[in-house]
C-alpha cells in the first residue's frame, strides 16, 4: 500500500467514527468518541507529513493532539457529563440512515472535488471528497438532531473535516494560520457548551423543538 | 504616527478597553464608575484612531501592517469609519439605555462589565475582519464577530434570548465554515500559481494574478464564499438567524449586528467577488448577485409587512437593504457599485437610529408590540419626532439619505437594461414603504394611552440619536467629499476601473466612465504589498 492510499484509508476511516459520534446515546461517550475520531484526524496529518515530507504538519499533528484530543473532548465531557441522565429525544435517524447519509454525503463531495484542479494535492482526492463528505455529514447531523448537544458534536465534525480540507489544501499556510483556525473552532464548541447549559438551567430542556417560541 | 501604527493602535484600543472592561466586575463599588470611564475613553479613542487611518487613506496611500496581513485601503476605509463610527454612538446610546436596565432590574452592576467588554471585543473582531489582507484571517475575523457577540445576543438570558444566540450561534458557525472552504480552496489554487504560500495568503497579491487562476476552482469556491459569509450578511436564504438575533439583543447592540456587522460579512464577499470576476469573469457573481439580491428585497418586504414587534421588523428591513446592497453590486458599473457601497454606509447610519430609537420604545412602553404601542409622538416628543423620521428614511423617502441610495440603484439597473427587474423591486420597496408609513400612523402618531407618563427617556439615549439623525440628513442633502471620494477610490478597486463618485451630476458621470481603460489605473496599483522586511 503506498503513502496516498493509507492517508485516503484513514480518512476514510473518520466516517466511520462520525457515525459513531452521531448514534451515541449518552453525551460523555459522544465526547469520547469525538476525541477518537480526532486521534484519527491526528494520524491523518502524521502520516501526511511522513509520505509528502510537509514536515509542518508534525506540528499541525501535535497542535490537534492537544486540542481535539485532549483538550476539546476533556471540556464536552466535563461539561456535558451531567446530561448523560436527560431522558433520550427521540432521533429522527436509525444507524442504517446515519451510513445511508454518509453515503450521500460522499457522492455529493466526488463530485464537488472531481470538478477542480487540485495540483500537488492529485493524489489525495478520495481524502479529500472524504473531508467534505465529513463537512455535509456535520451539517446532516445539525439539521437532523432535536438533542442541541448532538448540534454541538455536528459542528465538531464539520469542523474535523474543514480541518482535514485545510491540511490537504493549504498545509503551508504560516502557522499562524492554522492557530488562528484552531482556537476559533476551541472557543466556538466552548461558546456553544456554554449555551447549551444555560438554554438546559433556564428552559428545562434540550429539545430543539421547544426552542421554537421565535417565529415570522 | 504611521498609517500602520494608527491601524495597530485603534485594535489595541478595542483590546485594552475590553479587557478593562471584564476586569472592572471586580472593583466592587467602584465597578459602575470605572466601566463608564473606560468606555467613554476607549470608544472616543478608537473613534479618532479609525478617522486617523481613513485620513491616512483619503491622502492616497493604502495601510499596511502586521508584515501586510493587515490591510486598508478605500474600500476597506469604508468599513472601518463605520464600526468606529457606529459603535461609538451606540456606545453612547448603551450609556442611557443600561441604566434603565439597571433601574428596572433587568441586570445587575456585574453585568456591565460582561455587556461593555463584549461590546469591545465585537468591535475589535469586526475592526479585524475588514482590515486583513490574509484570506484566512479574515474568515476567523468573521468567525470571531460570531463568538464575541453571542453573549451580547443572549445578554438577558431570557428563554428567548438564549433562543436567539443558539441560533445565532449555530447558524453562524455552520454557515461560516462555508466560508472556509471557499478560502481554502482560494488559496490553494492561488498557492500553485504564485508558487509561495506566504503572498497567495495575501488578497492584495491573489487579486494581482486573478487572471491566472483556474475558472472552475473560483467559481466552486465563490459558491462556497458566499453561501458562508452572506450567512453572516444575512442574505436570502440564509437570513433565519437574524430576525431573532436582531429582536433579541439589547437595543444597541441590535443596531452594531444590522449596521456594521452584516457589512462586515459583505466586504468579505466583496472581496472574493474581485477575484471572481478577474478569474471567471463578472457576469458569473454579478448574476448570483442579482438573484440573492432581488430574493431577499422581496421576501424580506413580504415578512416586513406583516411584522408587529418593531424589532423584527427592523431585523427584516436590514434583510431587505443589504438584498439592494448585493442588487447594485450586481448590477455592476460604476453607478451599480457606487450606489452599493453609498448604501452599506446610509443604511447603517439609519439602523443605528432606528435599533436605538427602538430601545427608546421599549423604555417607555416596555414592550416592542406595535400593537401596543401608540402615540410615541405625544409621549416622548423628540424620541417620536426621531423615529418617524428614522422609518421615513428606510421606507426610502426625500430627502433623507437611504432614499438616494435607492434611487441610485433603481437609476443603475434602468441604465443597465434592467428595467422589468427594477420595476419589481420598486414594488417590493413600496411595500416597504407601506410597512413603515402603517409603523408611523399606527404607533407613532395618534392619541397616547391613558396613564402613560409623558416625558423623553432622557438626554444621554436622546444626543446619540440625534447625532445619527444629523448625520443622516447630511448624506441626504450633500454626501460630504471624503466620503464620496471614499467610495469613488473603492468602486475602482471593485471594478477595476476609474469611477465617479456615486453622487456626482451625470454630466461629469458620463465624462468620467466614458473611455475608461480596462487596465489596472495607477492609484489601484498602488495597492500593491509593499515588501516584508
Amino acid at each position: 500500500m503506498n503513502g496516498a492510499n493509507i492517508v485516503n484509508s484513514l480518512a476514510a476511516l473518520l466516517i466511520v467514527t462520525s457515525v459513531l459520534v452521531i448514534d451515541a446515546k449518552r453525551p460523555s461517550r459522544a465526547a469520547l468518541l469525538y476525541g477518537l475520531q480526532s486521534l484519527v484526524l491526528v494520524s491523518v496529518f502524521a502520516a501526511l507529513a511522513f509520505f509528502t515530507g510537509a514536515s509542518q504538519l508534525y506540528l499541525w499533528a501535535l497542535t490537534a493532539f492537544a486540542t481535539k484530543v485532549i483538550l476539546v473532548p476533556a471540556i464536552l465531557y466535563r461539561t456535558l457529563r451531567k446530561f448523560d441522565q436527560a431522558p433520550p429525544l427521540p432521533s429522527p435517524m436509525r444507524p442504517a440512515a446515519s451510513i445511508g447519509l454518509a453515503a450521500l454525503a460522499l457522492i455529493v463531495s466526488a463530485v464537488v472535488v472531481l470538478q477542480i484542479e487540485l495540483p500537488g494535492a492529485a493524489a489525495f482526492k478520495p481524502a479529500l471528497m472524504v473531508s467534505l463528505a465529513h463537512f455535509f455529514l456535520g451539517l446532516a447531523c445539525i439539521i437532523t438532531q432535536r438533542n442541541i448537544l448532538k448540534q454541538i458534536f455536528g459542528y465538531c465534525l464539520m469542523e474535523n473535516g474543514s480541518h482535514l480540507t485545510l491540511a490537504l489544501l493549504a498545509y503551508q499556510a504560516p502557522e499562524l494560520v492554522e492557530i488562528g483556525v484552531a482556537t476559533d473552532a476551541i472557543f466556538a464548541v466552548i461558546v456553544m457548551a456554554v449555551i447549551a447549559t444555560r438554554i438546559q438551567k433556564t428552559v428545562h430542556s434540550l429539545d430543539s423543538h421547544d426552542l421554537m417560541t421565535l417565529k415570522g | 504616527m504611521t498609517g500602520d501604527r494608527l491601524l495597530c493602535a485603534l485594535l489595541s484600543t478595542f483590546l485594552v478597553t475590553a479587557c478593562a472592561a471584564f476586569a472592572t466586575r471586580w472593583l466592587g463599588a467602584w465597578t459602575r464608575r470605572a466601566i463608564l470611564a473606560i468606555h467613554l475613553v476607549g470608544s472616543t479613542l478608537a473613534l479618532l484612531l479609525a478617522l486617523c487611518v481613513v485620513g491616512w487613506v483619503l491622502r492616497g496611500q493604502s495601510v499596511f501592517a502586521l508584515g501586510n496581513w493587515l490591510f486598508v485601503d478605500a474600500l476597506g476605509a469604508i468599513f472601518v469609519g463605520l464600526v468606529a463610527l457606529v459603535g461609538f454612538l451606540t456606545g453612547a446610546y448603551s450609556i442611557g439605555y443600561l441604566r434603565n436596565d439597571l433601574a428596572r432590574g433587568d441586570i445587575t452592576v456585574k453585568s456591565l462589565s460582561t455587556y461593555y467588554g463584549f461590546f469591545h471585543l465585537f468591535l475589535l473582531t469586526m475592526t479585524l475582519a475588514v482590515t486583513s489582507n490574509n484570506l484566512v484571517m479574515m474568515w476567523v475575523g468573521i468567525e470571531a464577530t460570531t463568538l464575541s457577540s453571542v453573549f451580547l445576543v443572549g445578554f438577558y438570558g431570557r428563554k428567548t434570548s438564549l433562543e436567539a444566540a443558539w441560533k445565532y450561534v449555530v447558524i453562524c458557525t455552520v454557515g461560516v465554515a462555508f466560508g472556509l472552504y471557499g478560502t481554502v480552496l482560494v488559496f490553494s489554487n492561488a498557492n500553485a500559481v504564485l508558487a509561495n504560500a506566504q503572498t497567495a495568503m495575501l488578497w492584495t497579491e491573489v487579486v494581482q494574478h486573478s487572471m491566472a487562476l483556474d475558472p472552475a476552482t473560483i467559481s466552486i469556491a465563490f459558491v462556497f464564499v458566499l453561501i458562508g459569509f452572506g450567512t453572516k450578511a444575512g442574505l436570502f436564504p440564509m437570513h433565519a438567524w437574524l430576525p431573532d438575533a436582531h429582536s433579541e439583543a439589547p437595543s444597541p447592540v441590535s443596531a452594531l449586528l444590522s449596521g456594521v456587522l452584516t457589512n462586515c460579512a459583505l466586504l468579505v464577499i466583496i472581496r472574493y467577488a474581485v477575484i471572481a470576476s478577474k478569474a471567471v469573469g463578472p457576469h458569473f457573481p454579478q448574476t448570483l448577485f442579482l438573484v440573492i439580491g432581488t430574493l431577499s428585497i422581496g421576501v424580506a418586504a413580504l415578512f416586513i409587512i406583516v411584522q408587529r414587534d418593531v424589532k423584527r421588523l427592523l431585523a427584516y428591513s436590514s434583510v431587505e437593504n443589504m438584498g439592494l446592497i448585493v442588487l447594485g453590486l450586481g448590477l455592476g458599473g460604476p453607478l451599480g457599485v457606487g450606489a452599493a457601497l453609498l448604501h452599506t454606509i446610509n443604511h447603517a447610519l439609519a439602523k443605528t437610529l432606528m435599533f436605538c430609537g427602538s430601545g427608546d420604545i421599549t423604555m417607555k412602553y416596555n414592550t416592542r408590540d406595535l400593537g401596543l404601542v401608540k402615540g410615541m409622538l405625544r409621549v416622548a416628543p423628540v424620541s417620536g419626532f426621531i423615529l418617524i423620521v428614522g422609518a421615513l428614511a428606510l421606507g426610502g423617502m426625500p430627502p433623507l439619505n437611504v432614499f438616494i441610495s435607492e434611487f441610485l440603484t433603481i437609476t443603475a439597473g434602468v441604465k443597465a437594461g434592467y428595467g422589468w427587474l427594477m420595476a419589481i423591486c420598486t414594488l417590493f420597496l413600496t411595500i416597504v414603504l407601506g410597512a413603515f408609513v402603517r409603523m408611523i400612523g399606527g404607533s407613532l402618531l395618534g392619541p397616547a394611552p391613558e396613564g402613560m407618563p409623558k416625558g423623553d427617556v432622557g438626554v444621554l439615549t436622546l444626543t446619540p440619536l440625534c447625532l445619527t439623525l444629523a448625520l443622516m440628513l447630511l448624506m441626504g442633502v450633500h454626501v460630504p467629499t471624503p466620503v464620496a471620494r471614499l467610495i469613488a477610490e473603492a468602486s475602482e478597486t471593485i471594478l477595476g476601473i476609474p469611477a465617479p463618485p456615486p453622487v456626482m451630476d451625470a454630466q461629469a458621470h458620463a465624462r468620467v466612465t466614458k473611455g475608461a481603460p480596462a487596465c489596472v489605473p495607477d492609484r489601484l496599483k498602488e495597492t500593491t504589498c509593499p515588501k516584508s522586511t
